[in-house]
């Protein structure tokens, strides 16, 4: 059925269209990388235990926590729209863990279980911010706004006074233990990303999440049940926030309800860093977690370089535009807006 | 009627501009005399917005020179090219949904009517009006532009590219980018009578698909074919075959709307629609379409004929009933209309029709994941199979299965967004809303083929199309439409197809 | 609600100490408002023991009251005598045991204190105040008052001088502020010195150290004066200890998680040389602590400040130093006591000095020695005697 001259190069070109077979790659550009990559040249040169291995576990063991909650973050933020409940969800979770498994204020002990209820948890959480912005129409701004000072209310009933501290043997002996020098929990968030990964990559949730917020009129004209891949979008984030939350109460032996404080800030931080922009649509999970990876480097070595504690906040926050600015910098010539 | 043989307005030497592995220009030299109108064809892809944009600030050329005025220039930026008295119109749609008519009209050139920081909104207006009444049009200036229909639009972006010329001591150049592509055939009849206006103190470049269009206006036609000029010919001493034969490179084969395709109609009802109604647009619509027949909707701006076609797809809420296949259907969401095996090609590709930053074989996919997914998880290898079958089957002219749709030129977005109906073997039902929108000569017999042979087999098509000529050529039938309701149906068998007189007579 | 929130001055920090919670808060402000909002939750909800004003009504039994001195200027009746503690939250459990601790001293006097908690909110806690004036004779009340903020204190003081009830403040107060300027039942204010704070668990690891060696400090945040005042007693130590160097120095915020973090980016950096850490509160230490585990670094001397519970039973299990305690249960009953002791004539307001008026109290360095019996802190009650209302006097208010 095909016309006879598809298939063929029109002859008197001169040029055949260029039609090479570059991969699908999974990180559109490479402005995001090549921050960090300079990030972690000049550190190198600054101080001589920087590029020691023992500083790159340092940084991916202290990466871990946040790399999980930006896996998560990725997807509502994909979609267009914004998730501030971290903070909540975290806190319950991190509570509701500590209260389950073997625990200095109560005889409950679960188990590994507890872990899952944790989860279960924080995906109700994101059901339930899902089932709001969808449903009541509400921006997901508000409704996760909500769902945080709920989360932390809720949190602070379990807390009570009195901080939970986590007795289980087994659990502190998974915790403190290691494989190949990196703490367990950095397995566990390299396991998330690459999940997030492959959930992004070959699911629809993956592809619908970037189709709704690249153009959501043509979602619907697509027939893509968008209520519900957004709610679904918002439950995996908030399972992941839960899964956030046990593993601070696993590194830190006890349920706090700060277990999540700052983090919210630092997720989308990464996330923008890295090329995920909040105007939905572009970007992923590579490009959050190399966002991750260029935060907690950048901790990293302005301390090692022994930068004033005093003036840290600024360098770190010059450093950050100007990260931003090199990872825009292949986007420059473009017509691109930026909100 | 050629120019004076004097320095060009404007005049482009040798320019090159590759965007990543896609070369859009490769060497092209170009020019633009006094008081001159030059018509600019070619291929989807062949590079001419993307000269344009270099015209007017908004791509940079690798190398090459750019010579405005007998001076070399480089032009950074939009305000840059207004204020040197280059104005453009933009193939996809430019105006900023929520101001007015009026502001949109005179945005970034308010002169006058901005004192001190402060809108004055009677100068504003009266300018704004200014501006429309040249191109006789009654849209009104305290119109928001998101309320407008797509022509409107158009006429309003017309209208703004007009302003330039009172902007500017030095006569200026108007780009034109596929202006006409939305228009009527009347509506672009007033667009030509002003490039003749404004022939008299400024110089024009005319882009279009609708090669007689740009034999009717233009005094020189280049002709581009990958980035660089093939050609440059004079009205007058051309046809349009002949044109199409230097645009694509060789002939064309077969009609240009594969007539002798059209198969007779069968007898089987594909689509019943009994007393169907859109609330306030369209009133108690009755039709049936039959299996593999193809369905005209004739109609004005304003005939509820783009309503009933989204309405019948799930897009607004309607009153009445459908049957498909004689078991009768609800189209409550675009969501049930899919899963009835409806699919819908909607005018606007760039709000509608695409999304932008994900890739062509994403774009491809979209409605039909099912069919590259084993449960939850995407089959990539399979996505990217379908999709490159379907670049190839389509010509859709891109780096890669794997590029940004928003990377193609507008034509081949296009093809994409049809591939995107076309890949699915259930399809019953496809509703066309100008589908050959912005597409070259020979994507659109490609197009038109392709049609025919959905219909070959069995797929049924409701047509909305860019001209009436289009519409009678294609269709089995054409329904035509006025004020909401259908008020006649005229056949059109092969060989016996009405003329478009006939068909207007009925519209209006 | 978070408008009082923002006003809240840095000594605030100092003034939960115990709340293991509280010093990682303020990075979040809105966090804290939410907790206590939540915390009113529980309040509503009746989950923990003991809330807003219980009983009021006087039980007499002369028996186990002191006579009162009526010429020392007694004027009330033992038994009209109204005795109010009134602290944020009981969720905390710093300000759980000073409220235990103000009951304690009432039981011991044969009355009941009323325990108000006002969330964190100022606008609550004036309002419970003035509630509480109204509602019985405000010339035989006693109210010992953790003001929200510094610019609390203020109104706070008005309405008790218009009602002429009295009055002991604790932590937070403006520096131009001052009881002895006319507001004559204005006992005294209360608060604790962060310099020595900071210097006493300065020494401790010092001397744990002996004497020399690298130390790493983490500070809390730094545009706070809790943190400032705990690093300048680090410094003046570190003056008289010359064979002790600081090797780095670096801001934890306050925040487990950040001094864990922090901490390991540190012993990459200075591996062994890492003979001490002085962390600025106990979170931090405990993260340090972790830290060091972690690198198995276990004869670091780590302390802290604050006597958190789990710190506490750090100390008492030998993995940390030492850590300091303000003592919660005593400040919830020493109030109470110098009311009760100038209602009932034991205690002359002329013969309280100015530097009584507004002091700096002693804190309790935790050592290994003390940690056992501060795990469970309780009052003292022979500090609540009219004669050794001012023991704990360690200066005047700078
Ligand atoms: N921003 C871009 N990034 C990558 N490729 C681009 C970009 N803009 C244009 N191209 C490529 O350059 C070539 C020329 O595009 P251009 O838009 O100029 O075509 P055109 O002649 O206007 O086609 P049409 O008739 O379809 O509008 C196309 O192959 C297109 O894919
Ligand atoms: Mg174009």
């Amino acid at each position: 059925m095909a016309p006879a001259r598809l298939g063929q190069a029109p002859p008197e070109t001169g040029r055949a269209p260029a039609r090479s077979r570059r991969r699908a790659s999974l990180l559109a550009d490479y402005g995001p990388l090549g921050a960090l990559v300079l990030l972690c040249l000049t550190f190198s040169v600054l101080s001589p235990q920087f590029a020691t291995w023992g500083n790159l576990r340092n940084v991916l063991d202290s990466a871990a926590v946040l790399a999980v909650i930006t896996v998560g973050l990725t997807f509502v933020l994909m979609l267009g729209a914004i998730d501030l409940s971290i903070e909540g969800v975290m806190a319950t979770a991190a509570l509701s863990v500590a209260l389950l498994i073997a625990n200095t204020r109560n005889d409950i002990d679960l188990g590994f279980l507890a872990i899952v209820a944790a989860v279960a948890l924080g995906a109700c959480f994101g059901l339930a911010t899902g089932l709001l912005s969808t449903g009541l129409k509400i921006p997901s701004f508000m409704t996760t706004l909500g769902m945080s000072a709920i989360g932390i209310g809720i949190a602070t009933v379990l807390f009570a006074g009195v901080q939970p501290s986590v007795t289980s043997p087994a659990m502190g002996e998974w915790a403190s233990g290691q494989w190949f020098g990196l703490t367990r929990l950095t397995f566990v968030a390299i396991g998330v990303v690459i999940v997030g990964l492959l959930v992004q990559h070959y699911t629809r949730l993956g592809r619908y999440a970037r189709a709704i917020g690249g153009a959501e009129d043509l979602a619907l004209l697509s027939g893509i049940r968008v209520r519900r891949y957004k709610t679904i979008a918002f439950t995996f984030a908030g399972a992941v926030y839960g899964l956030a939350g046990v593993m601070v109460t696993i590194q830190l032996g006890s349920g706090i309800v700060q277990a999540g404080v700052g983090q919210n800030f630092a997720a989308i931080t990464a996330a923008v860093v890295g090329g995920t922009l909040l105007s939905g649509g572009r970007g992923g999970v590579l490009h959050s977690i190399v966002g991750v990876l260029i935060v907690t480097v950048l901790v990293n070595g302005l301390v090692l370089i022994g930068v004033s504690p005093y003036v840290q906040g600024a360098v770190q926050g010059v450093i950050v535009v100007a990260a931003v600015a090199i990872t825009a910098w292949p986007l420059r010539q473009r017509l691109r807006v930026v909100k | 009627m050629s120019a004076p043989a004097e320095a060009p307005v404007l005049a482009v030497h040798d320019v090159r501009k590759t965007f990543g592995e896609t070369t859009a220009l490769d060497g092209l030299s170009f020019e633009v005399r006094r008081h001159e109108v030059v018509g600019l064809i070619g291929e989807n892809g062949a590079g001419k917005s993307t000269l344009l944009k270099m015209l007017i600030g908004l791509e940079q050329p690798d190398s090459g020179s750019i010579a405005l005025r007998g001076e070399q220039i480089k032009m950074r930026g939009i305000a840059q090219a207004g204020a040197a008295g280059i104005g453009m119109v933009f193939q996809e749609q430019s105006l900023i949904p929520n101001l007015t008519v009026a502001e949109n009209i005179l945005f970034g050139a308010e002169g006058d009517a901005i004192v001190g920081g402060m809108y004055r909104w009677k100068t504003l207006r009266q300018r704004a009006q200014a501006q429309l009444d040249k191109i006789g049009s009654t849209i009104d200036v305290d119109a928001m532009a998101e309320d407008l229909t797509f022509a409107e639009r158009q006429l309003v972006e017309i209208a703004k590219v007009l302003a330039t010329e009172e902007r500017t001591n030095a006569e200026p150049v108007v780009l034109l980018d596929e202006p006409t592509s939305v228009l009527d055939r009347d509506e672009a009849e007033v667009l030509f009578a002003q490039i003749e206006r404004l022939r008299t103190r400024a110089s024009v470049v005319f882009v279009s698909h609708r090669l007689d269009e740009v034999l009717q206006v233009s005094d020189r036609v280049y002709v581009l074919r990958n980035g660089s000029s093939v050609a440059e010919c004079v009205p007058g001493e051309v046809d349009e075959a002949e044109l199409r034969r230097l645009m694509i490179g060789r002939d064309l084969e077969g009609s240009h709307y594969s007539e002798e395709r059209q198969l007779p109609v069968q007898d089987e009802v594909r689509l019943r629609v009994r007393d169907l109604s859109v609330k306030g647009v369209c009133e108690s619509v009755d039709f049936d379409l039959h299996v593999g027949e193809i369905l005209g909707i004739a109609g004005v701006q304003g005939s509820g004929r783009e309503e009933l076609c989204r309405g019948i797809f799930g897009a607004s809420a309607t009153r009445g009933s459908l049957e498909m296949d004689g078991r009768p259907i609800r189209t409550s969401s675009p969501r049930s209309a899919i899963s009835s095996d409806i699919g819908f090609v909607p005018a606007e590709r760039r709000r509608e029709g695409m999304v932008g930053t994900m890739s062509v074989a994403e774009n491809i996919t979209l409605p039909h994941i099912a069919d590259v997914c084993a449960g939850p998880v995407l089959q990539r290898s399979k996505e990217r199979r379908l999709a490159d079958d379907w670049i190839e089957r389509l010509r859709i002219r891109t780096a890669s299965a794997a590029a940004p749709l928003a990377s193609l030129s507008g034509g081949n977005q296009q093809k994409a967004v049809l591939a995107r109906w076309m890949v699915s073997d259930s399809l019953k039902l496809l509703i066309l809303d100008h589908p050959t929108r912005g597409l070259d000569v020979g994507a659109k017999s490609e197009v038109y083929r392709l049609i025919r042979e959905l219909t070959a087999s069995g797929v049924s098509v409701l047509l909305m199309a860019d001209s009436l000529e289009e519409l009678i050529a294609m269709s089995h039938r054409v329904l035509v439409m006025k004020d909401g309701r259908v008020t006649d149906v005229v056949d059109a068998p092969v060989g016996a197809k009405p003329t478009p007189v006939t068909v207007l007579e009925r519209m209006i | 609600m978070t408008v009082q929130i923002e006003q809240e001055p840095p000594q605030t920090l100092m003034s939960i100490e115990w709340r293991i919670t509280v010093n990682s808060m303020m990075r979040s402000r809105r966090g804290m408002a939410l907790a206590t909002a939540a915390g009113s939750l529980l309040i509503l909800s009746g989950c923990s023991a003991g809330t807003e004003g219980t009983e009021t009504d006087v039980t007499s039994d002369a028996g186990s009251t002191e006579t009162p001195d009526s010429s020392a200027g007694g004027t009330c009746a033992p038994e009209e005598i109204q005795l109010i503690g009134q602290v944020r939250n009981e969720t905390n459990p710093y300000e759980k045991a000073w409220l235990d601790g103000g009951d304690a001293f009432a039981e011991s006097v044969g009355l009941t204190q009323t325990r108000l908690t006002y969330d964190g909110e100022s606008p609550k806690q004036q309002e419970q105040l003035r509630q509480t004036l109204s509602t019985g004779n405000p010339e035989c009340m006693v109210l010992n008052v953790l003001p929200n903020g510094d610019s609390d204190t203020a109104p706070i003081v008005a309405e008790v001088d218009a009602a002429g009830a009295y009055l002991v403040t604790h932590w937070n107060k403006p520096a131009d502020l001052n009881p002895w300027d006319g507001h004559d039942t204005w006992i005294s204010h209360i608060t604790f010195d962060g310099v020595d704070a900071g210097a006493q668990i300065a020494d401790a690891i010092f001397e744990e150290m002996g004497g020399e060696g690298g130390i790493i400090a983490l500070q809390g945040i730094l545009d706070t004066s809790a943190a400032k005042d705990r690093f300048i007693g680090l410094e003046n130590s570190l003056e008289a200890n010359p064979g002790i160097t600081l090797l780095d120095q670096q801001a934890a915020d306050f925040d487990r998680t950040s001094a864990f973090n922090i901490t390991k980016t540190l012993i990459t950096k200075h591996g062994d040389e890492i003979k001490g850490v002085w962390a600025a509160n106990d979170d931090m230490a405990l993260g340090a602590l972790q830290a060091l585990e972690a690198a198995g670094m276990s004869d670091v001397a780590v302390a802290g400040i604050d006597a958190v519970p789990e710190a506490v039973q750090a100390v008492a299990d030998g993995t940390m130093t030492a850590t300091v305690s303000v003592d919660g249960p005593w400040q919830g009953g020493i109030g109470l006591a110098m009311g009760y002791c100038v209602l009932t004539g034991g205690l002359d307001m002329a013969d309280v000095t100015q530097e009584q008026r507004a002091f700096f109290a002693r804190q309790t360095l935790i050592s290994a020695e003390n940690a056992e019996e501060n795990l469970t802190p309780t009052a003292n009650l022979a500090d609540f005697e009219c004669g050794n209302l001012f023991d704990r006097v360690t200066g005047p208010v700078s």
